[in-house]
């Protein structure tokens, strides 16, 4: 199955918040308490319970305001942080290009929550999972569209195959190019290549997203250096107490009737190979 | 294609080993291949959108009596598959402890309302339309006239202490029973909240 993308075309957008109904009503995920934070904006983050929300931010520009409207959910990255940081396998990544939290197997660790770069998973503390966007997976499988994409009245959302779409996304660009010189897409390349892909109409900064998204160091240095040598450095260990033992079973070292084993040669492989696990 | 004895044994054995050590089947994708759609089964009503005046169309997903799930009629031509967040969040309107789902009353000078039956809620409504216009009603109204000043008696039948409010949520159908009814009534004052 090929990639799939979900264009976000943030000029279209009316900021009329649907997709965050319809993303609860799908998801039968509870209303909650807001409050106005900035502008229209009424969610500062998101939340176990909001997979998705609408930032508004306004922008002057000779006394006249821009309305900057975005929906923010999980971007489905193609090399997500999350999955790479997840210690329970929970996190699996569809053919479609969805990334997906399975509740069963998350334990609620929030190492996700800590290494996604753009802050999308939320512990739920009390049922101790993880929760985010699932790209309505569950639709997407059974050949519908996102809650958020069906809802979209303004058509600000579109769903479709990677290449036809982010070909049309380009078009656009073109298009509103004319009146934001600073329109840019994000997503096409960012983390991957993510599922979301947005033309914004000013720099990502202007949006409070990061510029270079990216898995953090300290994870790549976890998952791809430490954790790989210190499995090699323990199946050493491991080998090095096997060939000890064999080489003293060999050696007659646990043989009663041959008198008291050697203590010295018996242990120092076993010694050695605890320090080499440590390490 | 010919199979002997112990070819087709040969055969049946390997796939049987095969299909034990799952060789050949991606988990990733017998797992994406696991997911239910929560409206499986459910029956599909077509019905409209009452919250604003546009009539958008929606498609109610039922279940034994109970409404799992709504979202735009994609055939429907006013809104071709989509919600604005008002009409897509209904369904808790549907089910909010808060909704009154019966008819209540409160009494003069009462804190607390009762409930009542809908007999005895119309039968009350009935009877204080019929006390109030017959209390108000006006059959003729002296009009001068504005050259020479002298009245002249027109018949205006009007009751002219009682008065409708519409909202938005009232459609078509029910906007034209509404105003028949105060056609019937001789209440000439219907108002709309669109026109305040």
């Amino acid at each position: 199955m090929a990639r799939k993308m979900i264009f976000v075309d943030t000029s279209k957008c009316t900021g009329c918040k649907a997709c965050t109904v319809a993303c609860k009503e799908w998801n039968d995920l509870p209303a909650e308490k807001t409050h106005l934070i900035e502008s229209y904006q009424t969610m500062r983050d998101f939340t176990p319970k909001t997979w998705t929300y609408v930032t508004f931010i306004e922008q002057y520009h000779n006394k006249t305001m821009d309305f900057f409207m975005r929906k923010a959910q999980c971007f489905h990255c193609g090399d997500p942080a999350c999955l790479k940081a997840c210690t329970s396998n929970a996190i699996s990544k569809s053919a479609d290009g969805l990334v997906v939290i399975n509740p069963d197997k998350c334990i609620g660790c929030g190492y996700c929550a800590e290494n996604c770069p753009f802050g999308v998973p939320k512990v739920d503390v009390v049922r101790k999972k993880a929760y985010k966007c699932t790209g309505c997976v569950d639709r997407v499988e059974n050949g519908l569209t996102p809650a958020c994409v069906q809802t979209c009245q303004p058509g600000a959302l579109q769903y479709g195959e990677r290449e036809t779409l982010m070909a049309k996304a380009k078009e656009r660009l073109n298009e509103v190019r004319k009146r934001y010189p600073g329109a840019q897409l994000y997503g096409e390349h960012e983390m991957g290549g993510t599922t979301y892909v947005y033309l914004l109409l000013d720099a990502p900064e202007v949006y409070h997203l990061p510029q270079h998204p990216s898995v953090p160091v300290s994870l790549t240095l976890w998952k791809d250096v430490i954790r790989p040598v210190g499995s090699v450095a323990v199946g050493g260990a491991a080998a090095a107490v096997v060939v000890g033992v064999l080489g003293n079973w060999f050696r007659g070292g646990y043989r009663r009737e041959g008198g008291p084993p050697d203590g010295g040669e018996h242990h120092s492989p076993a010694g050695k190979a605890g320090k080499g696990g440590k390490e | 294609m010919d199979v002997t004895r112990r070819g087709f044994l040969k055969l049946t054995g390997l796939s049987v080993v095969a299909l034990a050590t799952g060789v050949g089947i991606d988990p990733a994708a017998a797992q994406a291949q696991g997911y239910a759609l929560k409206i499986e089964g459910c029956q599909k009503i077509p019905s409209i959108c009452h919250f604003c005046s546009g009539g958008c169309g929606m498609l109610l997903y039922v279940k034994e009596g109970k409404l799992i799930y709504l979202e735009g009629d994609p055939d429907h031509p006013t809104n071709e598959g989509t919600l604005c967040p008002k009409g897509a969040s209904l369904r808790a309107v549907a089910y909010s402890p808060q909704r009154v789902v019966r008819p209540r009353r409160r009494a003069p000078g009462a804190k607390d309302w009762e409930d009542i039956t809908w007999e005895d809620a119309l039968n009350r409504v009935a009877r204080k339309v019929k006390e109030v216009r017959d209390a108000t009603w006006l059959a003729n109204e002296e009009i001068p006239a504005a050259k020479t000043g002298r009245s002249t008696s027109y018949a205006v039948n009007r009751a002219e202490g009682i008065a409708f409010l519409g909202s938005a949520e009232v459609d078509n159908e029910e906007s034209y029973l509404i105003s028949k009814f105060c056609r019937v009534l001789g209440v000439p004052y219907n108002e709309h909240q669109a026109r305040i």
